[in-house]
């Protein structure tokens, strides 16, 4: 099969399981203790992760920043006010799109891959519950829930990292740093949308790629590498569409 | 009644299913039988629409059903439930939410009535202790009961067992063969039952039908199977390594 029909063949997929599962939000009851199991797997479960991967990238960029600014224009103090905007619009949600996608795109991918595979998906049909219904549903809320949440987690800790590299390098006083006269409301309202366009994108690709496996543990490694190329291919390219459409708005 | 009119699947360049008519009559015990990859399962899952066919009919108490959307098979799911070859029992659930499943998506029970009845329907099988336990915790033998319970809960008229005592001990495969004998001659439930294990086919089936290479080879009683001197047959019959079939 050519490149092209693949492609084809996979936005069909993910759009007939958006359809399906938006579909699902206002017709099927919602499973509680999916729910509950989603959040805490989704979401619970990702905090670490994400938190350590944003204080990390927040205090390199931070290095980064400090160490250009110093070198070209000798002077740091503008290097927080700089980093703000920068952080809320971009570093935050994207990256906790990434991490979440890699994650948790991974996770829904092979769990429900591995249920295809092994007819439990199947099984669920006969018993009369919607596989998108019961089984990703959940994982849609939990995602709308938790990625947004995650997105402000990731952006403290990787201001609280910049804070500390920036002081403990670069000199930069934590008032001086913290200074977010840059940030208007587009860059919040940027910060929100993205997150929540993440959180929608990743599990529905991720689902897809899941819910379309076959064969046997082969069929779902392929899902889950799938899952994890596609949901972060999708974050990067909503990254840039939702950042034009903001820049060209305001 | 069922009833398979000329049909047709192919997955890919490969033809599963070649032409097959076939028609399965109310109370009978119906076994499925031939070599793996034979289109057996691929057959019955026709029947509750998990496949559809390429070409030809396929009718269900009367009604076609050919093409009937997902939604359109809900109400057929209540009267035709399936055992599926691996038990598939939920990881997530507990065995009774596991049995309870049915009634709460079918029948739209309350998750306290569901559990109930599913606690009486475990019980039916012996499984009523391990009722909280999850089906990682039990034996292959065990799970099979339990998807079992799962397919009775909705008290089917027609029951598909897909490769129903593969993998079981000898002692649990027995207690399932009996337990499909006994859905039939006391509860008049139809049985479809996929499976390469001759003791059981030889032992519970009332008809037997055999797929090869993608038609139906054979179709009779097991009396009739057992004295088939087609080269075919006589090689499935008697498990023999060098044959026809590869």
């Amino acid at each position: 099969m050519s490149l092209i029909a693949v492609i084809q063949q996979d936005l069909r997929s993910i759009a007939s399981t958006l359809s399906g599962t938006l579909t699902s939000l206002f017709k099927d009851p919602i499973e509680n203790k999916e729910l509950w199991s989603s959040l805490y797997q989704l979401g619970y479960r990702s905090v670490f992760f994400v938190l350590l991967t944003l204080g990390f990238l927040g205090a390199i960029m931070n290095l980064q920043t400090g160490y250009q600014a110093q070198r070209i224009l000798g002077d740091c103090a503008m290097v927080g006010e700089q980093m703000m905007p920068l952080l809320v619009r971009q570093l935050a949600p994207t990256l906790t799109g990434l991490m979440v996608a890699t994650r948790v795109g991974s996770g829904i991918a092979a769990e429900l891959g591995s249920m295809v595979v092994t007819e439990q998906v199947d099984a669920l049909r006969m018993c009369g519950a919607s596989p998108i219904g019961y089984l990703l549903k959940p994982r849609f809320l939990a995602c709308m829930v938790m990625v947004p949440a995650l997105t402000v987690f990731g952006g403290v800790i990787a201001f609280v990292a910049g804070l500390v590299v920036s002081g403990w390098v670069f000199g930069i006083q934590p008032a001086s740093y913290a200074c977010f006269d840059q940030v208007n409301r587009w860059d919040v309202w940027e910060c929100c949308i993205k997150a929540f366009v993440f959180s929608m994108v990743i599990p529905i690709v991720s689902g897809s790629a899941g819910l379309n496996a076959y064969g046997g543990s082969e069929g779902v490694g392929e899902a889950t590498t799938k899952a994890v190329v596609e949901s972060c291919l999708a974050v990067i390219m909503l990254d840039l569409l939702v950042g034009g459409v903001i820049f060209l708005l305001r | 009644m069922i009833q398979f009119c000329d049909v047709c699947k192919k997955f890919g360049e490969q033809t599963v299913l070649d032409h097959v008519s076939l028609t399965v009559f109310d109370g009978q015990v119906l076994f499925i039988v031939g070599k793996s990859g034979a289109g057996k399962s691929v057959l019955v899952k026709h029947l509750i629409g998990l496949l559809q066919p390429d070409t030809g009919q396929i009718f269900f108490d009367g009604d076609e059903i050919t093409h009937w959307k997902e939604k359109d098979f809900y109400p057929l799911r209540l009267k035709c439930a399936m055992v599926f070859q691996h038990s598939t029992l939920f990881d997530s659930m507990s065995l009774i939410e596991n049995v309870a499943l049915p009634l709460r998506k079918h029948r739209h029970l309350s998750h306290q009535e569901s559990l109930k009845q599913a606690l009486e329907k475990l019980a039916l099988l012996g499984m009523e202790s391990y009722a909280d336990q999850l089906p990682a915790m039990i034996g292959d033998g065990m799970r099979k009961r339990v998807a079992i319970a799962r397919a009775l809960m909705l008290e089917p008229n027609y029951v598909i067992f897909d490769e129903p005592t593969t993998g079981l001990d000898p002692l649990s495969a027995e207690q399932v063969d009996q337990l499909i004998r006994r859905l039939s001659d006391e509860l008049k439930v139809t049985s479809l039952v996929v499976s390469h294990d001759l003791r059981s086919i030889f032992t519970v089936s009332d008809r037997i039908v055999m797929l090869y290479e993608g038609k139906i080879h054979f179709d009779g009683t097991p009396e009739q199977f057992a004295a088939c001197e087609d080269p075919v047959i006589y090689q499935f019959v008697r498990a023999l390594p060098d044959g026809p079939m590869v």
